[in-house]
């Protein structure tokens, strides 16, 4: 049972992590490598708020909207002349990711700091009691991907973002403004990121490396998974079970590397990933 | 020694102009040996160590600008090589002691390892249909890998503080200086003259256009691997170096992090010009050793803020342009001599078979049938006209053809040979050549160099020199001379207007010396004359020089000029073939183009 509750909630874990990645490389076919410094940025918008001594909860709004705004800078200013040059693209996000780290690292030291859980305690579950903020994040995993799913597929604005993903030189024909809508998946999906990194940090500590191992791990999962949130949220909860089975069989090094493994093997023997099935 | 500078992508519309070489570019290759030779009794003791990783690490840089900067493979794990290395130097001095022997196998072993685990991420990201993207994601896996297992080795490999306290070379400072600077001297030189001779334009077309390099016969993948593997043997070379000379290695050293610096290194220096990115690895490694200790924070800030700046504003890096006004970066244009290649007759083993037979080849997306049933036979001699409306299935026709894994199910044989599910490539090698509807070239090389590489499969391209000739085959040469590119081999293709560039990838495909020409709309977008020309050159191709040629052409004019045969494609069927005057003239055909009024207009448009 408790390996049940374990494997369910990494799944969601991967998941939270994983979305804001897929949503931008989705729609641009970008990755973006400042999503890692993103999830850290989240991390210590968390930590601020512990600071302040308000209710923890407000560090999602709050990171939400850090990373949204965040985005819409970087989008502006560095995505937008760089689209046609998609590699260079990822480089420039690389760029961000260290100036955002160092700018974390001269705001707030490099020591290793914590921030509050919104969710302390347990929950009983099946009679035995489980972490309540670790089965908050699953709860918290499957509403984003209703939401997220809801929103690319029964929206105006998911409609448009297909017919950009599809034919983006249709798309600008029929009057889609394909840059609009790229602009606002890109601070979306940097608004998730941030999020992402409030939302995992009551597990662990916080410190400015933080986003980097999660980076290759969502975008691992995000490589496999392909466009649509649902085949992600399937692909972590298959690759989740696989990084439990060999971590908790093997050693959490190995059980580490796992996810980044795997995914390379299924994409050379199966190149579309999970995307059909 | 060619004196002339390297190229830049950016740069290399210059060309094409004829610019005098000025003194610049002698005078720093100077400065910079003699900084080689004289550096111990110029620097102090501090510079000269911190040199001396620099250089190494110099030399890591240039791999990855062969890697990134010339093929177009952005790598950010070719420090997972250098790591590997620098582990077989400290793990074999620390276990087996440090001898004559244990040097040597070290060293072996710091080329073999690296050698192998190169072969294999080769293997994994470099493949038919792979994305350049996907190998790039698997460059990011391997230095995390590598480092995990690093962490994981327990006292074996010092796990995260790394091996220290090995013996190894008694060598003075000045030593190391000369052996690190004479390294990254014979490597910087080397790779110079690779990129800059024949087989080094090979990694330039592939950065340009994979598609028709897989058309040109050229196993891409293959080239890529190869390429991964030699250069992560000198990357390794260059780690067991640093690893000798240092006394330390850590996980570190076979990091994601120094991967991703390695790219911001090769990226301010000037990608694609290999003595950039030299220079750049140098005079950062430099800086940061002085920088990072009074300004660490700062430090990082500014080298990541002009990363991204560089990015945006000056992909081609910062290097380039301060040097510019010495004359680096011009190249003068050294155009071959035309010749004419005797048939290499490689590929007429199979003269009896037909140059094409289709048996019940169909392709269907999902329940949508494209193709259902296709038979067709085509001999040496022959030029077919394959018409048919929109949608027909022409395109897709054409793509079964030649490429094996097209297909969903029959038979395809071109010269006797069954294609199977094999690559482009494979189908070339059994005398296809496909000329494509835009004109599919390699824009930032000459016309020289475009027709070279399309005779790779057939003349090995030299490895450290370019050949004073370029051999052609007769009918290949007629197109060159009748569209007057032979005045403009020296000219960049993108430089040329759309007809020489249509004539350009014609004589590319010519110069396979195929026994099947397949041709998607030839005329597209040329003149009367242009179109006139490529007329003889193909009535010529087919009667003289016994070539097949299939052509998928809207120009009903076109095909009754040339074609001895005509076949109808309808909704994935061939409907009719026959002469130009029984297709046109039948009431089939007639419905067909004009809808369901067999008696309706004229079948022309």
């Amino acid at each position: 049972m408790a390996l049940l509750l374990d494997w369910l909630s990494t799944a969601g874990i991967l998941f939270i992590i994983a979305s804001g990645l897929l949503m931008i490389f989705g729609v641009m076919k970008i990755i973006n490598f400042a999503h890692g410094a993103l999830l850290t940025l989240g991390g210590y918008t968390a930590y601020v708020v512990t600071q302040l001594d308000v209710a923890p909860w407000l560090s999602w709004p709050l990171a939400f909207v850090t990373g949204i705004a965040v985005g819409m800078l970087i989008e502006f200013f560095i995505m937008r002349p760089l689209y046609k040059r998609p590699l260079d693209a990822i480089l420039a996000t690389w760029g961000l990711s260290i100036i955002i780290g160092q700018l974390i690292i001269m705001t707030f030291g490099r020591e290793v700091k914590f921030a509050d859980t919104p969710l302390p305690g347990t929950w009983s579950v099946a009679g035995m009691d489980y972490s309540a903020y670790r089965l908050l994040l699953i709860l918290v995993a499957v509403v984003l991907c209703a939401a997220l799913t809801a929103l690319l597929s029964g929206t105006r604005f998911g409609v448009k973002t297909r017919a950009v993903i599809m034919n983006e030189h249709l798309a600008s024909a029929l009057g889609i403004n394909a840059g609009r809508i790229r602009f606002i998946t890109f601070s979306l999906g940097a608004g998730l990121g941030t999020l992402a990194g409030t939302l995992i940090t009551p597990l662990s500590s916080l410190d400015p490396a933080m986003g980097i191992p999660w980076l290759v791990t969502a975008f691992m999962l995000v490589m496999v998974s392909g466009h649509s949130m649902l085949s992600l949220m399937v692909t972590c909860v298959v690759l989740g079970a696989c990084q439990m089975l060999v971590s908790t069989y093997t050693t959490p090094v190995i059980g580490g590397l796992s996810i980044a493994v795997l995914s390379a093997l299924i994409l050379r023997i199966r190149p579309k990933g999970f995307a059909y099935g | 020694m060619d004196n002339a500078a390297v190229t830049t992508p950016v740069r290399e519309r210059d060309r094409s102009k004829k610019t005098t070489l000025s003194w610049g570019v002698p005078i720093l290759i100077s400065v910079g040996l003699a900084l080689l030779v004289l550096g111990p009794w110029v620097f102090d003791g501090y510079l000269l160590s911190i040199l001396i990783r620099a250089y190494f690490f110099a030399i890591l840089a240039v791999t990855v600008d062969i890697l990134w900067g010339y093929t177009g493979y952005l790598t950010f794990g070719h420090s997972a090589f250098f790591g590997i290395g620098a582990y077989a130097a400290g793990l074999m001095f620390l276990h087996q002691g440090f001898s004559g022997g244990t040097i040597a196998s070290g060293l072996a072993l710091a080329i073999l390892a690296s050698a192998l685990v190169g072969g294999l991420v080769g293997w994994l990201s470099f493949y038919r249909g792979a994305s350049p993207f996907f190998a790039t994601v698997i460059s990011l896996v391997l230095p995390i890998v590598a480092t995990q297992l690093l962490l994981s080795g327990g006292t074996w490999t010092g796990s995260s503080s790394g091996i220290t306290g090995y013996e190894t070379f008694a060598f003075s400072l000045s030593t190391w200086y000369w052996i690190a600077g004479g390294l990254m001297a014979t490597v910087g030189l080397v790779g110079w003259r690779i990129v800059r001779s024949d087989a080094g334009r090979l990694l330039t077309s592939i950065r340009d256009n994979e598609e028709r390099c897989s058309y040109l016969g050229i196993n891409v993948p293959r080239v890529k691997i190869i390429l991964l593997i030699v250069t992560g043997a000198v990357a390794g070379i260059a780690g067991f170096g640093y690893g000798s000379f240092s006394g330390v290695v850590a996980p570190e050293l076979a990091g994601f992090v120094l991967g991703t610096e390695l790219i911001i290194w090769v990226a301010l220096g000037g990608r694609g010009t290999l003595w950039g990115p030299m220079i750049g690895a140098i005079l950062i490694s430099v800086a940061s050793a002085y920088l990072s200790s009074s300004i660490p924070f700062a430090w990082q800030l500014i080298l990541g803020t002009a990363f991204v700046l560089v990015i945006v504003l000056l992909p081609q890096g910062l290097i380039p342009l301060l040097i510019k006004p010495f004359g680096f970066g011009r190249q003068s244009a050294g155009v071959p001599e035309l010749v004419e290649r005797p048939s290499t007759g490689t590929k007429s083993e199979n003269t009896d078979a037909a140059a094409l037979r289709m048996e019940g080849v169909t392709k269907s997306f999902g329940s949508l049938n494209v193709l259902q049933g296709i038979n067709l036979n085509a001999d040496a001699g022959e030029l077919i006209g394959l018409i048919g409306p929109n949608g027909a299935g022409k395109s897709t026709l054409m793509r079964c053809m030649s490429d094996g894994a097209a297909r969903t199910s029959g038979n395809v044989h071109l010269c006797g040979r069954d294609i199977e599910r094999r690559p482009p490539e494979d189908c070339v090698g059994f005398g296809l050549g496909r000329k494509f509807q835009n004109a599919n070239i390699f824009e930032s090389l000459t016309v020289a160099e475009c027709l070279r590489m399309a005779g790779t499969t057939l003349e090995k391209p030299a490895l450290f020199r370019r050949a004073p000739t370029l051999a052609l085959p007769p009918y290949a040469l007629e197109v060159v001379r009748k569209t007057g590119l032979d005045a403009k081999l020296g000219t960049v293709a993108q430089d040329l207007s759309h007809g020489e560039q249509q004539a350009l990838e014609l004589a590319m495909v010519l110069a396979l010396e195929p026994r099947i020409v397949l041709l998607d709309e030839p005329t597209a977008g040329l003149t009367k004359t242009e179109r006139t020309q490529i007329g003889d050159v193909l009535s010529s191709l087919a009667h003289k020089y016994k070539l097949c040629c299939l052509l998928v052409e809207h120009d009903l004019d076109f095909v009754e000029e040339i074609a001895t045969r005509t076949v109808v494609l309808h909704q994935g069927e061939i409907v009719m073939q026959g002469t130009f005057d029984e297709v046109v003239n039948s009431d089939l055909v007639k419905t067909i183009y004009s809808g369901s009024h067999p008696t309706g207009q004229e079948a022309s448009k």
